[in-house]
Formats: structure tokens, sequence, C-alpha cells
């Protein structure tokens, strides 16, 4: 996402960003989650492994690089740092671009060739849903698409997670400002009711466009049977599996879509090296996995 | 609608603007070395050449970006500032001022953005596949789009129509143009450069970024600008609107063009270059808007 400003920076933040283990720690971070973060931006992973050093009592960033690459628990470390990288990131509407290449390419791509095979349905997974952020983001702005681009049409959106209370909460769908500070007053009061005094709940409507479903997505036999989609949204979970398991869900995503169908990470994450099946493709703004169909050869997709 | 052969005297008399073409074909010259080569006195003369130019390195060597200490001589800003970013300075100056306020059909502070930003990427985008001349590409960056000035002079109503459809339409610059005026920025610019005399390689990117396979000289430079231009558009540096698109740069013509000469580029990681791009849109920003402030423009 482009950013449209830059963040003051005190002096004792750019001195710190000097030390060249913070270098270390982003390329770590990049080879094992994907999650990469450029080197402009390295206050911000600054910041992220300060909390972390204070805890673990590491006194300069190169100490703290051993915690991750040394130290016997550096799997769990490395864990609890990446935690603290994502922490924050999951609000509704969060990445405006994404829905843009959405609303202006994919949609009247799939809308074309789903239309010439007579099917006017579109099925959607959010994979690891969490709190319920994203499917609930993917309903109104399907909803939203209904009354001119998708009029006709209807989509169901399933929406996973592996973690029980995440699937409690997104079923509730009880929210604060926080979630839905970039939701619009229109979009709120469509489909949202009032809760309490802080918070809002998703309406029925919303809830109804989407299945919940505890889904590992290290589980093969689950996997298997999740077939026919023709979007595929997994947003900071991969970067919580080593390699191997990586690639064995992303072969499993490649067979559940459609051809022709989408998968997209998180805004920072990277297939790089894991995956050669799908295509990357540039938005403005997003990136985008395109499961291309088996006699593509062509470059510009609009 | 006006022809490209009627707005062509137009065009050819662009120099007749006092100072323009003294500063910037030296500048240009001055912009192809690397930068150890390049004779700071020169420089120095270069900017102190013009009052308000050197003003405008003073205040941004002061301003909180660079300044740690105050900084009263041209020398000391130029030293502070870097000579590259003094160059992007001068030369945006320069060409920033054959463009009177009323005629700009177009946001000026967003075009600086694209074509500092086009330079800044060619450049990083060179070295990192390994093209030879790193410098050349940060100058051909800068000056790809230098045909949208020349449109927005010479027929300044119609190009305000042809961003209004491309806005309105999601469409590129260069259909908009070729459905509005009949001519693309690729056939207007290409005469200015040559009236200038640029270098042949300068003048093949400017007429030939968009169609990279018809380029009758320098393939690689043509298509390392086509892949920056397009880099930039897709990371929010693009000319202000949203321009619905999905590029498979890996299968993009210039890529595939540019891999002949560079192996490399196979195993580029392509996501992690856009990430980059994004990081270093701030500094891209901050160094655009320091130089064309709106406030600014009245005094260069």
């Amino acid at each position: 996402m482009g950013t449209t400003g830059t963040k003051p920076v005190s002096k004792s933040e750019t001195e710190d960003v000097k030390d060249p283990a913070y270098l270390k720690i982003r390329d770590l971070i990049y080879e094992i989650s994907g999650i990469y973060q450029p080197e402009e931006k390295l206050y911000l992973l600054a910041s992220r492994c300060s909390r972390r050093m204070a805890v673990v009592n590491a006194k300069t960033p190169a100490e703290y690089l051993s915690h991750l690459t040394t130290r016997a628990n550096r799997e769990a470390e490395l864990r609890l740092l990446l935690n603290e990288i994502t922490i924050g990131e999951t609000y509704m509407f969060r990445s405006p671009p994404q829905l843009e290449a959405l609303r202006t390419v994919i949609l009247p791509q799939l809308i074309t060739s789903k239309n010439a095979m007579g099917f006017k349905r579109l099925r959607i997974w959010s994979a690891g849903c969490s709190t319920g952020e994203e499917p609930y983001t993917l309903a109104m702005f399907l909803l939203e698409e209904s009354a001119t681009l998708l009029s006709g049409w209807t989509f169901d959106i399933l929406a996973t997670d592996l973690n029980d209370n995440s699937l409690s909460a997104a079923k509730a769908g009880i929210y604060g400002e926080y979630a839905l500070r970039s939701t619009s007053e229109l979009l709120r009061k469509k489909y949202f009711k009032p809760y309490d005094e802080k918070r809002l709940q998703v309406s029925d409507k919303l809830k109804s466009i989407i299945r919940f479903d505890r889904v590992n997505l290290s589980d093969d036999s689950k996997m298997i049977f999740l077939k026919g989609l023709d979007l595929i949204f997994c947003c900071n979970v991969l970067i919580y599996f080593d390699l191997n398991s990586k690639r064995k869900v992303m072969q499993h995503f490649h067979s559940n879509l459609l051809s022709g169908g989408y998968f997209f990470l998180g805004p920072a994450e990277s297939l790089y090296q894991v995956d050669d099946r799908f295509r990357l493709v540039h938005f403005p703004g997003a990136i985008g996995y395109w499961k291309a169909p088996p006699n593509y050869s062509g470059s510009e997709k609009s | 609608m006006k022809t490209l052969d009627q707005i062509r005297p137009s065009i050819t008399t662009l120099d007749a603007i006092p100072a323009i073409p003294a500063i910037v074909q030296p500048l240009a010259s001055i912009l192809q070395l690397p930068v150890e080569q390049v004779n700071v006195e020169q420089v120095v003369q270069l900017v102190s050449y013009d009052s308000s130019i050197a003003a405008q390195c003073l205040r941004m060597a002061n301003s909180p970006l660079f300044g740690r200490r105050k900084t009263e001589t041209v020398r000391s800003a130029i030293l502070t500032l870097g000579l590259k970013r003094v160059q992007a300075i001068l030369l945006g100056c320069c060409l920033n001022r054959i463009v009177p306020a009323d005629k700009w059909a177009f946001n000026a502070t967003t075009f600086w953005r694209h074509s500092l930003g086009c330079a800044l990427i060619s450049r990083k985008l060179a070295t990192l596949i390994g093209y030879a001349e790193p410098e050349k590409a940060y100058l051909s960056g800068l000056l790809h789009d230098l045909g949208m000035l020349v449109n927005t002079l010479a027929c300044t109503d119609e190009y305000r129509k042809c961003f209004v459809a491309a806005r309105d339409e999601r469409v590129s610059v260069e259909s908009a143009e070729l459905k509005e005026l009949g001519f693309t920025h690729c056939q207007s610019g290409k005469i200015l450069a040559e009236h200038w005399k640029f270098s042949a390689d300068v003048v093949a990117v400017i007429e030939f970024h968009h169609h990279v396979a018809e380029t009758p000289s320098d393939p690689a430079l043509v298509a390392l600008i086509h892949l920056s231009d397009l880099l930039c558009r897709l990371r929010d540096l693009g000319y202000g609107y949203y321009e619905a698109m999905a590029v498979d740069l890996a299968r993009d013509e210039a890529w595939l063009s540019l891999s002949k000469y560079c192996p490399q580029l196979a195993t580029l990681d392509l996501a992690r270059l856009t990430l980059d791009i994004d990081g270093a849109m701030g500094e891209i920003i901050a160094l655009v808007d320091a130089v064309f402030r709106p406030d600014s423009s009245a005094s260069i």
C-alpha cells in the first residue's frame, strides 16, 4: 500500500535502526515467514523488536538476534516476534487497493468467464479469518457490488480458522472502534446494529452469507474437499508455517481454486520461492497470485 | 483538435523561454556521469547561476529531512543534499519553469513525483540487475514523460479533458491521449528532446517507453524505463488516479527483452522489489514536495 507521508522519526530511533543486526533480523524474518520490511521502514521493525527485547532482557539488537537464531527457544521467540509484527493489522477495510483490484479487474474477469459457462455464483474463502474482520469486509463489499457489477449473482463466503476463540468472536461479530476505524458511517448504518455503548454487532443479513468453520490448513483430509473456489484470502497465516508446510498448503490452495481464480496474501507477505504454480500479478497497490488457465502465455491481463 | 504537425512549431519555440536550454543541456550531460566523476565546482556554479534555484537548495538542505545544523552556503547545501538530489532539483526546477502555473492540465506535484520516482526506481533496478549505466537510467527515468509537458503547454484544454477521460475510464494516459488528441506524449516528447539535442538513447526512451519492441536503439534501457514507469504506476506513484490494470511483470515484453541482457532477472524476487519501492516512497514524496511545494512554485 502506498504511503502518503513520512513518519517523524526521532534521533534515537534513527541511530538505533542503523544497527546492522536489524537488517539481519529483517532478512531472517523474510526467509522464514515471507514478511518483508523495506529498509526505510526498519524503524517499525526496531520498535516491534524493542518490546520483545525488553521481555527477554536483551541489551542490544545483536543480542536479540541471538535469541532468534542460536538460543534453544528461538522458534518460540520468532513466533512471539511475528505476533508483535502483525499485531493491530486486523480491522475492516484494511486494504482498499485489494478491493479496488477486485472491483475494477478481477470481478469483471470472473463475471465474463463464469457467465460464458452459465454460472452466476462466486465462492470465496477467508483462510485464517481470525476474529472475522476480513470475511465481513468481503461480505459488505460483495453486497455493495450486488447493486451493479454483481447484479443477479449469488455468493458465499467460507471463513475458517484453527483457533476456537477467534471463531467464536468472529461468529458473534461484535466490534469496537478499532476494528471499524476504516468503515464508513454509511456501511455502519447499513450492516451493523448497536450492541452496547461502544460496540456494534454485524447484521444477520451479513452473517447469512458467511459460513464459519474450524479448519486446520495442515489437515490434508479436510483441505482436499474444499473445491470450486474463485478467490482465496490468507493473510498473515502462512508466516507461521515452515517451508515444507507452506508448500503443501499452497498446493492445496492451487487445487481448491478454479482456473482463473486468485489468491491473496497479507500486504507485506511474499510467496517467493514457496510456490511457482501461481502467476504473480501486480495491481495498483496490491499483489495477487493468479491460477492461470492452462493455455495462458500473455502479460497484461486487462 | 490540433494535430502533431500543428503543435510542432510551438514545441520548437519552447527554448525561447530564457535560461532553459542553457541549464538543461549541461545538466543532462552531468547527470549521465557516475557521481565520483562529477565536478562539484561545476554543479555549485550551475546552482549559483540562478538565485531562486540556489534558494531552493538552501531551503531544502535546511529542511528537517536533512538538516541537523544550519546550512548557509550553496556549497554546503550541495554537500548536505548530495549531488544526485541537487541535480534532480536543478533539472526539475528548469523543466517546471517551462510550464506556467495556469497551463498545467494535471497536478504538477503528482507529475514530478512520478518522474522522480521513475528516475530513482530506474537507477535502483539498473543496479539490481547489473545494467552498466545506472546514472543514464536515472536521467532517462526523470525525462521519460517530457512529452506530457509539451502536451500540457501546446494544448492545455484538450489535455485537461484527456486526463479527465483517463481518470473516469481508469485507462492509461497514453490511450486517452490517442483518443482525445490523436497523438501521444511519446511522439511530442521526441520532437522536443531532439530539438534540445538530447542523446539518442534518451530520445529513444522518450519515444518508445510504451512500445519497447519498436525501439531502434538501446532496447535494454528502454525496457528498463518501461518497467520502472509501470512499477511507479502500480505503487501509488502514477498520475494521481486509479488505472485499472493487472500486470504479470515476468511475462511483460520489456521484462522478457531485458532478461536477454540480464539473466539474473529470472530469479529476481518481484514481490520484494515492489515492497522495497513502497519503502522508498516516503523519501521520493518528501523530496518532490520539498522542491515543488505549491508555495514555492511562484518563486521558481
